[in-house]
């Protein structure tokens, strides 16, 4: 009876205890546990091909953060109390996480910004938009002094959390230089903004492509002061490309700050190729590409609150020096 | 010691089938397990689904019984009486009742227990120099140990590898209390002594007898220090059947110049001659992804005892954010922590009876560039 017990052997090789070939249909040949069946029909081997997802989805993990039988790790608190101005998120746009649902955890976004809060309390990060004239300071070992102050235009402004970054441009002894600056990095002394303003286009690149004069900046410019109050005021300048070759293919980005280009007939076919109208009706595409709307207020209101605690102090502290002289 | 010959008998009669393909029952046996005839090419199945293997001690996990339709006071009250039956005071019988287990210093040569963390994602942190790099931030969220096995037991396990003689036992980890209803009854069996709900995960690791915890205790993250170096064990991503461009990262062929139809494909398999034919191993289209992957000697740089959360070196950790890692000290012998630097380890887990004062919120490594410091000026 012993030999009932080896459950490893397929059926197909036939009844053990009543020594028959594999059509037998006594009990003991049914009872095989454990068997790879490599006779699988077509849906059963689809079935065990498809890409199982060995993660728990976001909402799950909240679910078990959330549950009374969990002890031990505190859950993410939500502010409730006070509400962010509509437009903040133009203003930070870089606490605002990742849109990909994937990656989206309450936890790391909410660690990331207490550390961004931190490093806003410690240096004065201003309000600028692609467009503006900025000056960055940052301590670095091979310049003279440790010392180096760069002052450009900001051409691009991306990057979530920790990972943001912004893009400075000017014009050094007549060739273009670039510099990317990460918000976050400590080596950054001091960032300036020397004129508020905003372009037509969210990034500037084909400033690569255009004369030098638009992309040259004094360094010794004085900061322009908007009067109180007032709007970010946007520059409807309109730049001359050069002529071709240019870094990408300009003329398919539907851009707002240059000149009308002369389109030959292989640029006309290129743009109707390379267009895609079906992004401006497909709403789950528009859906999946941002964060909602409840979580970016949630989100924008806990900053909008540390922001202004971290103003109110500083000021108070600022009140005590001149006391103190 | 009887399942586990049962067992090696069943593994050399089925490494038979394939040796001697379509036999007689009779050879099957292990009394005839001689093969007289030598194979050339050993032959293999069609398709082997690697998740279809189980173990053979494996318990049945999910199942589909359900209440039915409950009409939702009905259903609240049956999730009070769970979570009054593992929290409240009708709680079920707790090991930890019985008083603590006897804890042993650590000595040269003591493995213990690692934790079941979420991998939540990477970020970014800087050095004290302003050196920016990735690190991976990892949850130990609702960890308790469930069960632990002495080495003199598991020897005479089936899943006991020889070479590991009698030297560590088993500790079962578990991860994320579930509601009970989800799971099968021999599956809710496994967590009736340690007096915890059923979790979602279980994992074991081998630890030697001195660093055995008792079932019931809940693990943190305290159960390790800043500055240690750890291992990590999560499953990559599955990417399904996949062929050799993505699995492999082959070239493929050209587009176009008379190509038709083998743009993906892998071209040819081999050579002629003497050394002709397929040889093992060749890459070839197939199930990538869900398979083991370890990242040994990961730093922790900063830990998080609110939320529970280690920062670990890397954004090497396989899987997608929120993939189950397994977290132990590393085997890396340079790295491994060593007897006279043992003096605050944790051992054999952190209890929090152990600390007269409250633990800081945050911890952080020496060399970790802390937000709230001054920036960084270099002056040399």
């Amino acid at each position: 009876m012993s030999l009932r017990l080896l459950v490893c052997i397929p059926s197909r090789f036939g009844c053990l205890s009543c020594q028959h070939d594999s059509t037998c249909s006594c009990d003991a040949a049914k009872k095989t546990h454990h068997v790879i069946n490599y006779q699988r029909t077509q849906t059963e081997i689809l079935q065990a091909l498809r890409p199982k997802s060995n993660f728990l989805l976001s909402n799950v993990v909240d679910k078990h953060r959330l549950s009374p039988l969990q002890q031990g790790t505190e859950a993410v608190a939500v502010e409730t109390e006070t509400t962010a101005p509509r437009d903040y998120r133009f203003v930070m746009p870089e606490f605002l996480p990742n849109a990909d649902y994937r990656y989206r955890d309450r936890v790391l976004e909410k660690l990331e910004r207490q550390d961004m809060l931190r490093r806003r309390a410690v240096i004065d990060i201003p309000e600028f938009y692609v467009g503006s004239i900025m000056a960055v300071c940052v301590s670095d070992p091979h310049a003279p002094g440790k010392r180096n102050r760069f002052v450009g235009i900001c051409i691009d402004r991306s990057g979530q959390g920790l990972r943001a970054h912004f893009v400075l441009r000017n014009v050094v002894d007549g060739l273009g230089v670039e510099v990317m600056y990460k918000m976050y990095n400590p080596t950054v002394l001091s960032v300036e903004v020397l004129k508020l303003e905003k372009r037509l286009d969210d990034q500037l690149y084909y400033l690569r492509n255009c004369p030098l004069e638009y992309s040259t900046f004094d360094f010794n410019m004085d900061p322009v002061i908007l009067p109180r109050g007032s709007q970010v005021p946007v520059n409807p300048i309109k730049v001359k490309l050069n002529p071709k070759p240019w870094e990408y293919r300009w003329e398919r980005f539907n851009l707002k700050g240059i000149e009308p280009i002369s389109l030959t007939p292989k640029m006309i076919k290129g743009i109707e190729k390379s267009a895609e109208p079906w992004r401006q009706n497909d709403l789950m595409m528009m859906y999946r590409s941002q964060v909602h709307e409840e979580e970016e207020t949630e989100i924008m209101a806990e900053v909008y609150k540390e922001k202004h605690r971290i103003d109110s102090q500083k000021k108070t502290s600022r009140a005590a020096q001149r006391k103190n002289k | 010691m009887a399942a586990k010959s049962l067992y090696s008998c069943m593994r050399s009669a089925q490494t038979t089938l394939f040796v001697s393909g379509s036999c007689t029952l009779r050879s099957l046996l292990p009394s005839s397990v001689t093969c007289v005839q030598q194979v050339r090419h050993r032959r293999y199945p069609a398709f082997i689904v690697r998740p279809s293997i189980r173990k053979p001690w494996h318990v049945r996990k999910w199942t589909t019984k359900s209440d039915g339709d409950l009409i939702a006071s009905n259903e609240a009250f049956v999730k009070d009486v769970l979570i009054d039956k593992y929290t409240g005071v009708g709680k079920v019988e707790s090991p930890l009742k019985d008083g603590p287990w006897e804890r042993n210093p650590f000595v040269h040569g003591t493995r213990r227990t690692g934790v079941l963390a979420l991998k939540l994602g990477t970020t970014e942190q800087y050095t004290k120099e302003g050196n920016v790099f990735t690190v991976t931030l990892l949850q130990v969220l609702d960890n308790h140990v469930i069960n632990y096995v002495p080495p003199e037991v598991y020897a005479t396990y089936p899943s006991h590898r020889p070479h590991q003689g009698e030297k560590f036992g088993l500790q079962i980890v578990g991860a994320l209390s579930c509601d009970p209803r989800m799971f099968s009854k021999a599956y809710n069996n496994l967590f009736m002594k340690a007096g915890v709900p059923p979790k979602r995960w279980l994992t074991r690791f081998l630890i030697t007898p001195n660093a055995a915890v008792q079932p019931g205790t809940p693990l943190c993250v305290n159960h390790f220090r800043v500055g240690d170096h750890v291992d990590v064990q999560s499953r990559t991503r599955d990417w399904g059947f996949q062929g050799v461009i993505k699995r492999w990262g082959m070239k493929g062929m050209p587009a176009s110049h008379g190509v038709t139809k083998s743009h993906r494909k892998m071209g040819s398999t081999g050579g002629g001659g003497d050394k002709g034919g397929i040889w093992r191993g060749k890459h070839m289209p197939g199930i990538m992804g869900n398979r083991l992957s370890v990242q040994h000697n990961l730093k922790i740089w900063r830990i998080n005892t609110k939320y529970n959360i280690l920062y670990v070196t890397g954004p090497a950790i396989a899987g997608l954010p929120h993939t189950f890692v397994r977290v132990s000290d590393t085997l890396i012998p340079t790295r491994r922590i060593k007897e006279e630097d043992a003096g605050n380890l944790p051992m054999p887990t952190w209890y929090p009876e152990d600390e007269t004062e409250p633990i800081p919120e945050e911890l952080f490594d020496e060399q970790l560039f802390r937000f709230t410091d001054p920036s960084v000026e270099i002056t040399s």
